[in-house]
C-alpha cells in the first residue's frame, strides 16, 4: 500500500464511523420522547383504571407528581382505553373558575385542550372516540335534537385526560382540588362495539 | 490446522475493525444526542428578553424532533399543559444567570391572560423549598400599585409586598405561566415589550 491508499482507507473508516454516528443520533432523537412519554403514561396508568378519575397530589417541594408542576393548580387524571368503548367526561363549570382539560395520547401527543370557557350552559360534555366509534354514534344522531356532546377523535386508543383547576388564592386550594376531582369520567358503551 | 488459523486472521482483523467502527459510531452518535438534548433549546423556542418559551402545539406531531426531544428530556413540556403557555427565565434581563445571593425585581407589563402565575423552580423543575412554604404567586393575589402595575421581589431575606423567598439552593429558575390567554394561538407574536423585566438588585 502506498500513502494515498492508506489515506483512502483511513478516510473510508472515518466516514463509516460518522455514518453510524449519524444514524444512531437520528434514531435516538426520534425514539427518546416516545420512551419518556410511555414511561410517564405507565406511571399514570398505575394511579387509576381507564374510565376512572384519580387526583394527583398538590405539588410540594420534594413530592411533585410532575416536573414544573404549578403549585397553584390542582390536577386529576383520567386514563382511557378506547378498545373498551368511548370515554365520556362531564363537568359542571362554575362561572369565573378556571378549569382546563387536556387530552393526551400514551405517546405524548396533546390532541385537544379546552377550558371552562368552552362550556355550554355551564356544562362540559366531551366524548372521546375512535373514528369507527364516531360513525356508530353519528348513525344514531337525531337531526331535530342535536347532541350537546363535543366529540373528539383520538389519534391513538390509549391515553389520558389531565383535569386542572386553578386556586387563585392559597386559601382556595381545597376548593380547587374538589373541582378537579368532581369531573365525571366514565366508559361510554356503544351499541355494536 | 495452522494454515486455517493463518487464513482466518485477516478476516478477524477486518471484523474487529468493523466492530470498532460500529461501536465508535454509536458512542459518538449518543454523545452528540445527549449534548444536544441537554443543552439545546430546539428550533421552535421563542425568546423574549430573559424569557424562553415554546409555541402551544409543542407536543403535537408537527413540531420538529429536536424540540420534542429537548422538551421531553427537561420535563418542560409540562409548561404548556392544561391550557397554559409557560416561559422560563434562567437569568435577569441583562442576560446574567440568577445568583441566589442577589435580590431580583420583576416588573413591567404582562400579556393579557385570565390568570398568570410566577413560580420558583430548580433548573430540573423541582419546587424550591423555603421557610415561607410558598413557591409561587398568582395574578389574583398580587398587591398592585394604583395604576395596576406590580413588582415581585425574589430574595433570601424577607421583603414587604409581593415577595418570594429564594431558599437555600445553588441555582434557581423562574417560570411565568399564562392561563387561558391569546398566546395559545400558533402564530401569536410575543412582544418583548409586553413581557416583564427582571432586574438585579443588591447582592450579599
Amino acid at each position: 500500500m502506498n500513502r494515498v491508499d492508506r489515506l483512502l482507507v483511513v478516510l473510508l473508516w472515518t466516514v463509516s464511523v460518522l455514518v453510524v454516528a449519524g444514524i444512531t443520533h437520528i434514531a435516538a432523537i426520534l425514539f427518546y420522547p416516545k420512551t419518556v412519554s410511555l414511561e410517564r403514561f405507565s406511571q399514570i396508568s398505575k394511579l387509576a383504571e381507564p374510565g376512572q378519575i384519580a387526583p394527583l397530589p398538590f405539588a410540594e417541594p420534594g413530592e411533585q407528581p410532575l416536573p414544573f408542576a404549578d403549585p397553584a393548580v390542582a390536577q386529576s387524571i383520567c386514563p382511557f382505553d378506547l378498545s373498551r368503548g368511548g370515554l365520556r367526561l362531564h363537568a359542571d363549570v362554575e362561572a369565573g373558575r378556571l378549569l382546563t382539560l387536556s387530552f393526551h395520547t400514551s405517546d405524548g401527543e396533546i390532541f385537544y385542550s379546552m377550558s371552562d370557557r368552552g362550556a355550554q350552559q355551564g356544562k362540559i360534555d366531551v366524548v372521546v372516540l375512535t373514528p369507527s366509534q364516531l360513525e356508530l354514534v353519528q348513525a344514531d344522531d337525531d337531526e331535530d335534537n342535536p347532541s350537546p356532546d363535543l366529540r373528539l377523535i383520538a389519534p391513538a386508543n390509549a391515553g389520558f385526560v389531565i383535569i386542572s383547576a386553578l386556586a387563585p388564592h392559597p386559601s382556595e386550594k381545597g376548593e380547587a382540588r374538589y373541582r378537579a376531582q368532581s369531573v365525571a369520567c366514565s366508559i361510554e358503551r356503544l351499541a355494536g362495539s | 490446522m495452522k494454515s486455517l488459523i493463518v487464513r482466518l486472521v485477516p478476516f478477524a482483523a477486518v471484523l474487529a475493525k468493523f466492530a470498532l467502527a460500529g461501536t465508535l459510531g454509536i458512542v459518538l452518535g449518543l454523545t452528540i444526542t445527549f449534548a444536544v438534548v441537554s443543552r439545546g433549546q430546539g428550533f421552535a423556542a421563542i425568546r423574549a428578553g430573559p424569557w424562553t418559551g415554546w409555541p402551544r402545539n409543542e407536543a403535537a406531531a408537527d413540531i420538529d424532533p429536536y424540540t420534542r426531544a429537548i422538551l421531553a428530556r427537561s420535563g418542560r413540556a409540562a409548561l404548556n399543559e392544561s391550557e397554559a403557555v409557560g416561559f422560563f427565565a434562567k437569568g435577569d434581563s441583562t442576560g446574567s444567570e440568577f445568583d441566589p445571593a442577589c435580590e431580583y425585581t420583576i416588573k413591567g407589563e404582562v400579556p393579557a391572560a385570565r390568570y398568570w402565575t410566577l413560580t420558583l423552580f430548580t433548573p430540573e423543575g423541582g419546587l424550591v423549598s423555603n421557610q415561607t412554604g410558598r413557591q409561587g404567586l398568582t395574578s389574583n393575589e398580587l398587591l398592585r400599585a394604583s395604576d395596576g402595575g406590580f413588582e415581585i421581589i425574589l430574595s433570601r431575606k424577607a421583603r414587604a409586598g409581593n415577595w418570594l423567598q429564594i431558599g437555600d439552593l445553588p441555582r434557581f429558575i423562574i417560570v411565568l405561566r399564562f392561563y387561558d390567554s391569546e398566546l395559545g394561538s400558533p402564530a401569536a407574536a410575543i412582544d418583548t415589550a409586553h413581557m416583564p423585566a427582571v432586574i438585579r438588585g443588591d447582592c450579599r
